[in-house]
């Protein structure tokens, strides 16, 4: 939507040993208000290209990057509590509906 | 709906903690301020941490014996070999959340007129006609949607009167009044009424009838006379006398607690809401609910709906909520309930019964509108959306559809699992997610899309400024905490 011709475009870039593309994905989606992605996975990095408006409010694309770079380690804390916490995650919930008639017998 | 069916398999089948360790338990996280998070699970518990103890907690370096330790222990952020009770208690928590899901539906709203007396700009629904039988409930349709109001199984149910101007039809409200007393005697269910009056032809007779079956009052007002009455314009422009006078005699009729008001806020509305607030105090109410202008009917046809954005009704709403902060300090009791209820969440283990902060969606589970003609809308929103010529949410009709048709209806069904925030992008690890709601009747009007795109979404953008307001307020004004934790229900 904010791709054009007088847009900003800047690349950031992601070591694929410490983030997975899923985690960068989710991690860009919470920016879709304020800008466009191109995302590129080669063997070693991901390179994404932010298409930012050229009348981009503040507090600016300096700003803008280093928030990415800071939600794509908030969201790899995420996947970690995630994975670790599946399992228990669901125990939880089949005891909360133990009683209706949803446990396997 | 064949993956809510899914079962779950026996606890035996997980692992049980190892001696020594610590596991941590399923939680979420969003970012406070630029130093700090919220740390929330799945039964609503918080913890505010900074940056270095999130990394310390999903790591596993958090020092057993320090305080951050027995908080995350405490509140069930963790478990380790001695704790494994914890489970046993956080399922016994979720499953106190979820219970409103099984108690459905509590408000019933009857529109028993679309005729009003007012031609407000931002209303969406009302019409100026004599035409009684146009756009008047027959006693039949009324019939039909009270057997459909006890069919629900919850225990307490509310009967709202809307309309229009409900009022214009008050022989059919105490129809209703009297056939669903007389119906309850063999159900025995907690019966509440209210209607939703402006007030302009209230009577002695009708405050009566009210007083005679505990019926409370809701009116709108909007402000001070000049904003009321343009907002709210009326043949004769008297709008505003006729609220004050009439919510005067119903307080000293009914009793202060059974009259109530409601504010839209439009773009006039913005620079005044201490004015506002003030009209409410000088009138004995001891609570507003500063609203934002829904983006339906034809609020979006006059183009109401887009003149103001999130950012501008925030900074509307935190000085509305400063200003109730600073009446209470002044040692008036005063409440804003929408932080009220959003605090509830936090504070509270039973969910609030307001439809908009509610996951799955509480259309249906917690209201359910039954309009003049006899179809039925799964939230007033939605039956806002028809009026407009967009019937998605439209269930069916009392006429022609049963009970269960309804409420088993692929509209119900594919909303509520369309809307459990817990499997929807981005909410699904945002740490408010225990604390708000998903309205899809929002994002289908917004975004044409009941699930919503959140990145983009002004219900998720002005719920996220909200949350951190006041969470930013609970940890570092003590004072403004102490007022916010008198509003949590006993
Ligand atoms: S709507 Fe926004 S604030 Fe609410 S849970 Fe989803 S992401 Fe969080």
């Amino acid at each position: 939507m904010i791709k054009g011709a007088d847009a900003h475009h800047v690349d950031l870039s992601f070591d694929n040993n410490v983030f997975t593309l899923e985690t960068i994905k989710r991690a860009l989606y919470r920016f879709a208000d304020r800008c466009s992605f191109d995302v590129e996975s080669a063997d070693k990095q991901t390179k994404v290209t932010l298409h930012v408006p050229a009348n981009i409010a503040e507090p600016g694309i300096d700003e803008l990057c280093s928030r990415i770079r800071n939600e794509v380690l908030d969201q790899d804390l995420r996947d970690s509590i995630s994975r670790e916490t599946a399992n228990i995650r669901t125990l939880i919930l089949a005891n909360a509906f133990s009683n209706t008639g949803l446990i396997e017998s | 709906m064949s993956r809510l069916g899914k079962k779950f398999r026996l606890p035996q089948a997980f692992d049980q903690a190892v001696p020594g360790q610590y596991w941590m338990l399923p939680c979420r996280f969003v970012n406070l301020d630029d130093n700090r998070y919220v740390l929330t699970n799945e039964v609503g518990e918080h913890l505010v941490v900074t940056r270095p103890q999130l990394e310390q907690f999903v790591r596993k370096t958090v020092s057993f014996h320090g305080d951050f330790y027995h908080d995350l222990k405490s509140k069930h952020f963790l478990i380790d070999d001695d704790s494994n009770v914890a489970v046993d208690l956080l399922a016994l928590k979720y499953r106190t959340k979820a219970q409103q899901i099984s108690q459905f539906t509590a408000l019933h709203l009857f529109v028993v007129s679309l005729r009003c007396d007012y031609t407000c700009q931002y209303c969406q629904v009302s019409r100026q006609t004599d035409d009684k039988l146009a756009y008047d409930m027959s006693q039949e349709t009324a019939d039909r949607a009270l057997e459909f109001v006890f069919r629900s199984p919850s225990p307490a149910i509310k009967i709202e009167f809307q309309g229009g101007e409900p009022l214009l039809n008050f022989p059919l409200i105490q129809y209703v009044v009297d056939q669903a007393k007389r119906i309850n005697e063999n159900h025995d269910k907690n019966i509440q009424f209210v209607i939703t009056t402006n007030l302009s032809l209230l009577t002695d007779d009708i405050l009566s009838f009210c007083l005679a079956h505990d019926i409370c009052l809701s009116t709108s007002l909007d402000g001070p006379q000049d904003l009321h009455n343009l907002n709210r314009p009326r043949p004769g422009r008297n709008g505003y006398q006729l609220t004050v006078e009439g919510i005067r005699k119903a307080q000293a009729v009914l009793g202060r607690d059974k009259v109530g008001a409601l504010m839209t806020t439009t773009e006039a509305s913005l620079p005044r809401v201490r004015e506002i607030i003030d009209t409410y105090l000088s009138l004995g109410m001891d609570a507003i609910f500063l609203r934002a202008l829904s983006p339906y009917g034809f609020a979006v046809k006059t183009g109401q709906a887009y003149k103001y954005d999130v950012d501008r009704w925030f900074e509307f709403y935190k000085e509305g909520l400063n200003y109730v902060l600073e009446i209470n300090r002044q040692g008036y009791p005063f409440v804003e309930l929408y932080a009220s209820m959003i605090i509830n969440k936090i504070f509270s283990p039973f969910g609030t019964g307001y439809v908009d902060l509610q996951s799955p969606s509480g259309m249906a589970i917690s209201a359910i509108v039954y309009n003049y003609d006899g179809d039925i809308y799964a939230s007033d929103e939605a039956r806002m959306l028809a009026e407009m010529g967009d019937k998605k949410f439209r269930l069916g009709s009392v006429h022609h559809d049963s009970y269960e048709d309804v409420i088993l209806s692929d509209t119900v069904l594919d909303t509520l699992e369309a809307t459990l925030s817990e499997s929807l992008p981005m909410c699904n690890d945002c740490g408010f997610l225990p604390y708000c709601g998903t309205e899809p009747v929002y994002h289908h009007a917004t975004q044409g899309d009941a699930v919503g795109h959140k990145a983009t979404s002004g219900f998720c953008s002005k719920n996220m400024k909200i949350f951190r307001y006041l969470f930013t307020l609970l940890e570092d004004d003590p004072e403004a905490r102490k007022i916010l934790l008198s509003w949590v229900r006993p």
